[in-house]
């Protein structure tokens, strides 16, 4: 443990503890207790105290009671005093208790999920208190977690909506974010829903606003107008655009706000406002920070995409500073600008000299020496300048520069060879002879053996194109659909990435130990051996709780199926990951095994791909399964309506679902 | 949901640790510190903050840095108020929050924390039900704990739980009835140089403070309301009502809450109150600066300012400032480069005016960036965007309440630019 000193002071403590005039004593006691306790809260191992503090709650002093219960867990103990809280007359009672039935699943490991409890837990949703609502559905999330978590059919979500005036702002904002598994059956429910939930977008908490603007955006998948209305930015960059000065920084907000304002407002750009944001930003680039100075020019470097000539005069004039930083930042904007808008080439080449004498970092050097190289022929001293590099190349700490140099110079060689060639001859013979950095080597010989071969090769391998205004046009804001990044609005996804965040959050132990789990082994042999034609025998599924048994043979036509699926409301909905293509076949067959029939499916490799499935049990109860992957790299939609309402029926098939697919779904091409 | 919480001051020390579930090894605040050091100033550590195994998501109050430590996909926001509500919690049982405060008072920390989450979710955050949960202390309930061996820890369940209003405990009786309300705003502006406003918004709030008797039904309306923009309500205010009426009816909480946030941000309707007059130049040949500002009331409605503080960042080049104030005191710390001047009220008749000169430093070059001066000040009884509350009337109860409105303007992030 970090804590310094920490084993002294348990020393000290636990003879304390232990010493009979101290125990004697309630006052001294209770002294000794709450030392242990403020050690734990200082992060010292406090676990090797434990018998002790069990003593020592055994004293009358309810206090020290109180405060031992703050240190051991008793889980034991608590299983029976749970249930009977569960039917508390006290709704505080209540509440406690059914987060316990989470806590204690938790510390039970990998156990079984009792069924019963999950029952009297579903039945507590509609108790008269609204924070046991909400706990039911926060306990059940985490007990359920590996069927998917808790289910949203219509009865709940209806009560759920009908219950959210009563709720504290944690509760609204969390049930809000349950409710986006729910997909209302029509139009008419949809607005309903929508029209209870418009007070929401104006709560006093921003935590409710969020939540219920993702609802709104997720629901309203169908109706682009309603959307709309809710927001936003990435997709209607338009929208702002008349309130862009709200956008403009203030000289006390923290840097990370500044800078996201600085990016916001280069998409809010158009004809009317662009002469006052550009003024604004330019004030920023003389600001204390490096960092936000920066910022603020790269800013205006990627408006000058669409506003070229006023932006360039702009940096231009920056450049008359004479300041490190700057002028290194504007080297770069104007190395990117050259690329995309070619138009401007001139005006930079006449910016240029001057500016070798200021930069000093890696990054700039690169861009001024590119420029150099790529447009040597109207800047009239651009020899001269790289020289100086040449001369300077043995003090030169970047390798990144060094190469930059080797290409600018051979280039601008083909344009000027009798200014070039000497000090060209110079650097090959320094990055051969003399330079330790390997790449810079290689790359020396490389040109050397290149110009070898002749100008005309060399022509024919480094003049490329010295611009690509396509690419500018495509990095202009395209819009994107609200639907392609809603199911990650209000998430943590866009800092860590959705791969990498699945990752992190599916470190934490959630093994899956269904009794019987048909494909999970079936990982890398082929799943072909896996499938017995006609076998007869009947698969079981948890065979304590909510028992499922799928009967191997349906008889429904497509046509049936259809009727069915447009008569049945979703009663579950989930998103699996997927990653890479769909396989059919391989899908199938996998679902063949655990006796869940293929209706129809799309062809290999067409976007969004989909896939009807059916299943029965062994009471007559159906199971009609939508699959649906709208695009690479989304997850795998999966929607289940059922015949008859039987959620523990639907927990089991899920399960079993949602591991053959998730057998096959690891599988490479 | 959150899995732990860590409290870290100033200076990197981690002073307490909360952990809600399994306990995270608090060396995954090293990912904090990290960031802590590529931050030039506490306030620009980034709110959320990726780690390999968790996410941490913090804000910085009161010179501590409160870290959650999250481990499943949330809400960001959802936790980042949370957070900000555990700080409003520790002032309103403290008084201040400060890491002494902390400390010495751990352990009704420990038990407010224990209610405040309950396996990682929010459970009690009002502070009027934790207060019958767990006992502020007071100095003689501290000095009579220590004698009787009793405890801050309710011996009742909180009673108050069971109203079918949330936010409202039942059988509340006052001898005196009053509600009291402060409609308090705040005004954003960025001035620049030449005097002209760039962008000015009024943050608006109305706060209030009821101690009436059992279930009153309140109603307020205002003289102007369609001024208010962008508003947001208490959970107890009808929202329906408000859409077709423009009226705030509600069953207030007990005690102290925030009734509705707003904005006004149409530029005509923002009146900015003061104006800064400055001459700053600092001249390429000698080392020596001219500086010289002056405040004065633009738009009061005849109120008078007061609390005027102005603050200014200088150049780095700037060595020293010799400057003298007609009214109020001045700092200028060489260091931090960072002028204060507490000018107190304005006086209409006499402008107050700070002048003098500054030593730069020799041999460089003029400094590339002005200096941007940022104002405080108050004016009482003064709501600058015009609001006004119209009447308020009670239902449901039968005796006479006492009311009381009050306003006041206050400056948010007023700058001025040179």
């Amino acid at each position: 443990m970090p804590y310094l000193g920490g084993e002294e002071a348990l020393r000290d403590v636990r003879r304390a503890l232990n010493n009979p005039h101290v125990q004697a004593d309630p006052l001294r006691y209770r002294a000794a207790v709450l030392r242990v306790i403020r050690l734990m809260t200082q992060g010292a191992d406090v676990s090797g105290l434990f018998a002790e503090m069990v003593k020592a709650g055994a004293a009358a002093d309810v206090v020290q009671k109180k405060l031992v219960q703050l240190m051991p867990g008793i889980q034991e103990y608590v299983q029976q005093p749970l249930l009977s809280g569960l039917r508390d007359r006290a709704s505080y009672v209540r509440r406690i208790a059914v987060l316990g039935c989470a806590k204690v699943h938790r510390l039970q490991g990998d156990t079984e999920v009792d069924g019963a409890l999950v029952n009297e837990l579903y039945s507590l949703l509609r108790d008269q208190d609204p924070i046991v609502v909400v706990n039911c559905l926060r306990a059940l999330e985490e007990i359920l977690k590996k069927e998917g978590g808790v289910v949203i059919n219509k009865p709940i979500a209806h009560h759920l909506l009908n219950r959210m005036a009563d709720l504290d702002q944690w509760g609204q904002s969390e049930v809000l974010a349950f409710l986006l598994r729910y997909r209302p059956r029509s139009e008419e429910e949809l607005f309903n829903i929508l029209n209870l939930l418009d007070g929401y977008l104006k709560s006093s908490s921003p935590s409710v606003v969020m939540a219920a603007t993702k609802l709104f955006l997720v629901l309203a998948r169908e109706y682009p107008h309603v959307q709309a209305d809710v927001l936003i930015l990435r997709s209607l960059p338009g929208h702002f655009s008349s309130h862009y000065k709200k956008f403009f920084c203030s000289y006390s907000e923290p840097h990370y706000i500044k800078c996201q304002k600085m990016e916001v407002l280069c998409e809010l750009v158009n004809d009317e406002n662009v002469h006052q944001v550009l003024e604004e930003l330019k004030g920023y680039c003389t600001d204390i920070s490096v960092e936000l100075a920066q910022g603020a020019i790269s800013a205006i470097g990627s408006i000058a995409r669409t506003y070229t000539e006023q932006c360039v005069g702009i940096l231009t004039e920056l450049l008359g500073l004479q300041q490190e930083h700057i002028t290194s930042a504007v080297v770069q904007s104007f190395r990117d600008l050259v690329w995309l808008c070619p138009q401007c080439t001139d005006a930079v080449c006449q910016a240029l000299p001057g500016c070798e004498d200021i930069i000093q970092d890696s990054e700039g050097k690169q861009a001024l020496i590119w420029l150099l190289g790529a447009h040597g022929e109207k800047v009239p001293n651009a020899p001269y300048v790289l020289e100086d590099f040449v001369e300077s190349v043995k003090s030169e700490v970047f390798p990144a520069v060094k190469m930059e140099l080797l290409t600018a110079l051979v280039r601008l060689f083909l344009t000027r060879p009798a200014e070039c060639q000497d000090m060209l001859g110079r650097l090959l013979y320094h990055c051969i002879e003399e330079e330790k950095d390997m790449s810079v080597r290689d790359r020396g010989l490389f040109y050397y053996r290149l110009l070898q071969s002749g100008v005309e090769e060399v022509k024919r391998v480094l003049c490329s194109p010295k611009s690509d205004p396509s690419l500018g046009l495509l990095e202009d804001r395209t819009e994107q659909p609200v639907n392609a990044w809603a199911a990650e609005f209000n998430t943590l996804a866009p800092i860590y990435g959705k791969a990498r965040w699945a990752l992190v959050t599916a470190q934490q132990p959630v093994e899956p130990c269904y009794a019987f789990s048909p494909c999970t082994d079936s990982g890398n042999r082929g799943t072909e051996s896996l499938v017995s034609e006609g076998s007869k025998e009947v698969l079981k599924v948890h065979p304590d709780t909510g028992s499922l048994t799928l009967i191997p043979d349906v008889a429904l036509t497509a046509e049936q199926f259809e009727k069915t699926w447009l008569s049945l409301d979703v009663s579950c909905q989930q998103c699996l990951p997927w990653g890479g293509t769909v396989h059919p076949d391989t899908i199938q067959t996998a679902l063949h095994v655990v006796h869940i029939h293929t209706i129809a499916m799309s062809k290999a490799g067409v976007q969004p791909w989909k896939a009807y499935f059916i299943a029965q049990d062994d009471s007559g109860c159906l199971f009609l399964t939508e699959l649906l992957l709208e695009a690479e790299g989304s997850g795998m939609q999966v929607a289940v309506k059922q015949s008859e309402a039987k959620p523990e029926a639907l927990q089991a098939f899920m399960s079993v679902f949602r591991t053959a697919v998730g057998a096959v779904a690891g599988l490479k091409s | 949901m959150i899995h732990s919480l860590f409290l870290i001051n100033a200076s990197g020390d981690i002073f307490l640790e909360k952990h809600w579930k399994s306990v995270v090894s608090r060396s995954v605040c090293d990912y904090f510190f990290e960031a802590q050091e590529r931050a030039s100033e506490a306030e620009n550590v980034p709110p959320v903050i990726s780690t390999p195994h968790h996410c941490l998501l913090s804000v910085y109050r009161h010179k501590i840095f409160f870290v959650a430590v999250i481990q499943t996909e949330v809400p960001p926001l959802f936790v980042i108020e949370f957070l900000h509500r555990v700080v409003d919690t520790f002032q309103d049982y403290f008084g201040v929050c400060s890491e002494v405060m902390i400390k010495d008072n751990v352990v009704v920390v420990y038990e407010v924390l224990e209610e405040m989450l309950d396996n990682g979710f929010p459970l009690a955050t009002e502070s009027n039900i934790l207060k019958e949960l767990i006992k502020p202390p007071t100095i003689l309930r501290t000095v009579v704990n220590t004698i009787t061996g009793s405890t801050n820890v309710g011996d009742q369940l909180p009673t108050g739980q069971l109203s079918v209003v949330p936010w409202r405990r039942t059988g509340v009786k006052y001898s005196n009835n009053e509600a009291y309300f402060d409609v308090i705003e705040e005004i954003d502006a960025i001035i620049d140089k030449s005097g002209s406003t760039v962008t000015a918004e009024i943050q608006g709030v109305i706060d209030a403070c009821v101690k009436l008797t059992g279930m009153p039904d309140l109603t307020l309306s205002f003289m102007n309301p369609r001024l208010l923009d962008d508003v947001s309500f208490h959970p107890c205010v009808r929202f329906k009502r408000w859409e077709s009426e423009r009226i705030l009816s509600f069953i207030p909480p007990d005690g102290n809450f925030r009734l509705l946030s707003y904005h006004v941000s149409a530029q005509n309707l923002v009146a900015i109150p003061v104006y800064v007059k400055h001459n700053i130049s600092f001249r390429d040949s000698s080392s020596l600066g001219r500086f010289e500002i002056t405040v004065g009331p633009k738009q009061t409605m005849g109120k008078t300012i007061e609390g005027v503080m102005v603050t200014s960042q200088m150049p780095k080049g700037v060595l020293n400032m010799s400057l003298t104030p007609s009214q109020g005191t001045h700092v200028f710390d060489p260091v931090t480069k960072l002028l204060t001047w507490d000018v107190g009220k304005i006086n209409p008749q006499k402008l107050p005016n700070l002048k003098g000169s500054m030593n730069l430093q020799a041999g460089t070059s003029k400094p590339d960036e002005n200096p941007t001066i940022n104002l405080q000040f108050k004016i009482q009884q003064l709501a600058i965007s015009g609001l006004k509350v119209n009447r308020l009337d009670m239902y449901g109860e039968k005796y006479k309440p006492f009311k009381g409105i009050k306003y006041m303007t206050k400056a948010g992030k007023f700058q001025v630019r040179t």
